[in-house]
């Protein structure tokens, strides 16, 4: 079977999800009693981000593969495709956000806050980079590039479908001039970016890591997510060229980059340990003092898990292992970026004063905020809505086109892919 | 214990890999094969198992993450311990660049030691080579000569194409 075809089931229970997110999102704009709304946008925020993330970091695994040759991706490669498209929902999801700056719908950028800028030294100063002018510039003009670079794939590689004959590489060179422009302007572009969008939710507080930490974080859930979507349709007897190989050298890529990402969430730790300047430290007090349980779960699921499951060989070839792994490193990165948005969002609740308690933040002591705290069954829920938002586009833009790049000068090197 | 190994040597890992297969129909049993650079497939083709190193690699990393952690642990909170930079005694952040680095020195080197043990390979050893151009551009199926008798060896080589053949006594006292 050459050609994806959506089943009324699939679309029906796609559906579902988003509807447990629609229903999850008016639940926690109901439910919520603080000012501003801060979990529901949180939320909204959090999602966002995180399957955003995804889709950019698609396109940056399919761009990093055609620059480098890398041949073996060819029979998969639709499905990076298909999700890297899906950047355009990230742009309408991201045009709410801003909408929301501008017309005061939320309060979850301190810096956005006239009164706050104008008071607080440290927001003063950076309010020439953390403006809603930047900000918004930054989102479109970003995610717009991305965008058109992904778009730009996509239709050459349709294009070679129709025009292209075998062995002919004039689409493959331009597809991976695009790649590298692809590579260096989200390896640059995706910090001006990133501090905007999830940095500046702890706006006193910066780390140079940080980007690179958090894009980790995003490869890993874009490789499980991949993987998730490649053995689902492998089940429905699609894709019968990719084989235990390719499925082997995907756990390979979250086996390395779960220990990568380890190795820049200890580095950002340590070193902000081992200097001890309150306004560093404080990013992790919070953490450590509010979300403890996260905090330690956090290292569990995404490092030590996977870390242990997927050293032998033979467990990144077997479906059900890599099913597991992949389901439990998305919802652990998932849980990774909930810590990087949360703390920062209730922190700015309690320096508007909306909340009588807690003072500034890392002095809260531990009590429970809904939604804050600990991901409750509407965060699990808003988290479902967004997955099967962009699953719906992702296995649509699939659909449309033959599951093969029939032309790609690599498939034939991919189709007799060999490890091991 | 002297060996005497009836070799074959041949153009190309394909008609490396066809004489392989018309060896196991004919029931000969391969000693060894050797390649002047790894032939993918060769490893199912030969039937042979996962080698079992990689395991050792994992035993020798935990001891030295053990050794590093317990260490340093007992140094900095028994046997002298040391206030640094106002941190506590035992300040487990700390010791982590150390553990990784144990880690990874015990698993390299423990590997590489046994994998020259296992191998035999080792300072003062000399290697037997059947034929210089293994390491060049030929490749050779080896029989042992108490297994696959010379005339049988000889003729399958001659059956199978085989571009030169050879006999050597390996592993007597030189």
């Amino acid at each position: 079977m050459k050609t994806y075809t959506m089943t009324s089931k699939e679309k029906n229970v796609l559906w579902l999800l988003m509807g447990i997110g629609i229903v999850s999102l008016i639940l926690s704009y109901v439910l919520d009693d603080m000012p501003g709304k801060p979990r529901f946008w949180s939320n909204f925020l959090l999602n966002t981000l995180f399957f955003t993330g995804i889709s950019v970091l698609a396109l940056f695994f399919l761009g990093a593969s055609l620059v480098a040759y890398g041949g073996w991706i060819a029979v998969f490669k639709r499905v990076l495709e298909a999700l890297s498209l899906q950047i355009r929902i990230g742009i309408a999801l991201f045009a709410i956000i801003v909408a929301g700056i501008y017309l005061d719908w939320h309060h979850l950028y301190l810096w956005a806050e006239e009164h706050i800028v104008k008071t607080d030294k440290i927001i003063k100063g950076k309010s020439g980079f953390l403006n809603p002018v930047v900000y918004t510039i930054a989102t479109f003009g970003i995610l717009g590039l991305w965008y058109y670079l992904a778009w730009s794939i996509r239709k050459l590689s349709l294009r070679e479908d129709a025009e292209g004959s075998f062995g002919d590489f004039r689409f493959a060179r331009k597809q991976m001039a695009f790649g590298a422009a692809a590579v260096a302007l989200i390896g640059y572009l995706s910090t001006i970016a990133v501090w905007q969008w999830l940095m500046s939710l702890d706006p006193h507080w910066y780390s140079t890591l940080f980007v690179w930490y958090n894009g980790a974080s995003w490869f890993v859930a874009m490789a499980s997510l991949v993987t998730l979507i490649i053995l689902y349709l492998r089940g429905r007897g699609y894709l019968c060229y990719f084989k235990a190989d390719h499925l082997h050298d995907l756990g390979k890529y979250i086996f390395a980059i779960s220990i990568f990402w380890t190795y820049l969430w200890f580095s950002q730790y340590m070193l902000i340990w081992y200097g001890n300047i309150g306004e560093e430290t404080i990013y992790f007090k919070t953490r450590l003092n509010e979300y403890p349980i996260l905090f330690y779960l956090n290292l569990l699921i995404n490092f030590v898990i996977p870390f242990l499951v997927l050293m032998p060989n033979t467990t990144k070839r077997m479906k059900g292992t890599m099913w597991f792994i992949a389901l439990l490193l998305l919802f652990g990165h998932w849980l990774d970026m909930y810590l990087m948005v949360k703390p920062g969002v209730l922190h700015a609740v309690h320096e508007l004063g909306g909340m009588s308690h807690g003072g500034d933040g890392g002095h809260g002591s531990s009590h429970f905020v809904a939604g804050f705290t600990f991901p409750g069954l509407i965060e699990i829920g808003v988290f479902l809505g967004f997955l099967g938002l962009f699953l719906y586009g992702t296995l649509r833009e699939l659909s449309k086109a033959s599951l093969y790049p029939v032309h790609d000068p690599y498939l034939e090197e991919s189709i007799h892919h060999h490890v091991v | 214990m002297a060996r005497k190994i009836v070799y074959g040597l041949y153009n190309s890992e394909e008609a490396l890999k066809s004489a392989i297969i018309e060896a196991q129909r004919k029931h000969l049993e391969i000693d060894d094969v050797y390649t002047p650079f790894p032939v993918h497939g060769l490893d199912a083709l030969l039937g042979l198992e996962e080698s079992r190193l990689h395991i050792a690699g994992f035993v020798y990393g935990l001891i030295g993450f053990l050794v590093a952690f317990l260490g340093m642990s007992w140094i900095n909170t028994v046997d002298w311990p040391i206030i640094f930079g106002g941190k506590p005694y035992w300040s487990v952040p700390a010791y982590v660049p150390i553990m990784f680095e144990c880690t990874v020195l015990f698993s390299a080197v423990g590997m590489t030691v046994t994998f020259y043990v296992v191998s035999g390979m080792g300072p003062g050893v000399k290697n037997p080579i059947l034929h210089p151009r293994i390491t060049d551009d030929k490749f050779c199926i080896a029989f042992d000569a108490e297994d696959v008798s010379e005339s049988d060896a000889m003729a399958f080589f001659k059956a199978t194409g085989a571009d030169e053949t050879g006999i050597k006594i390996i592993g007597k006292n030189e």
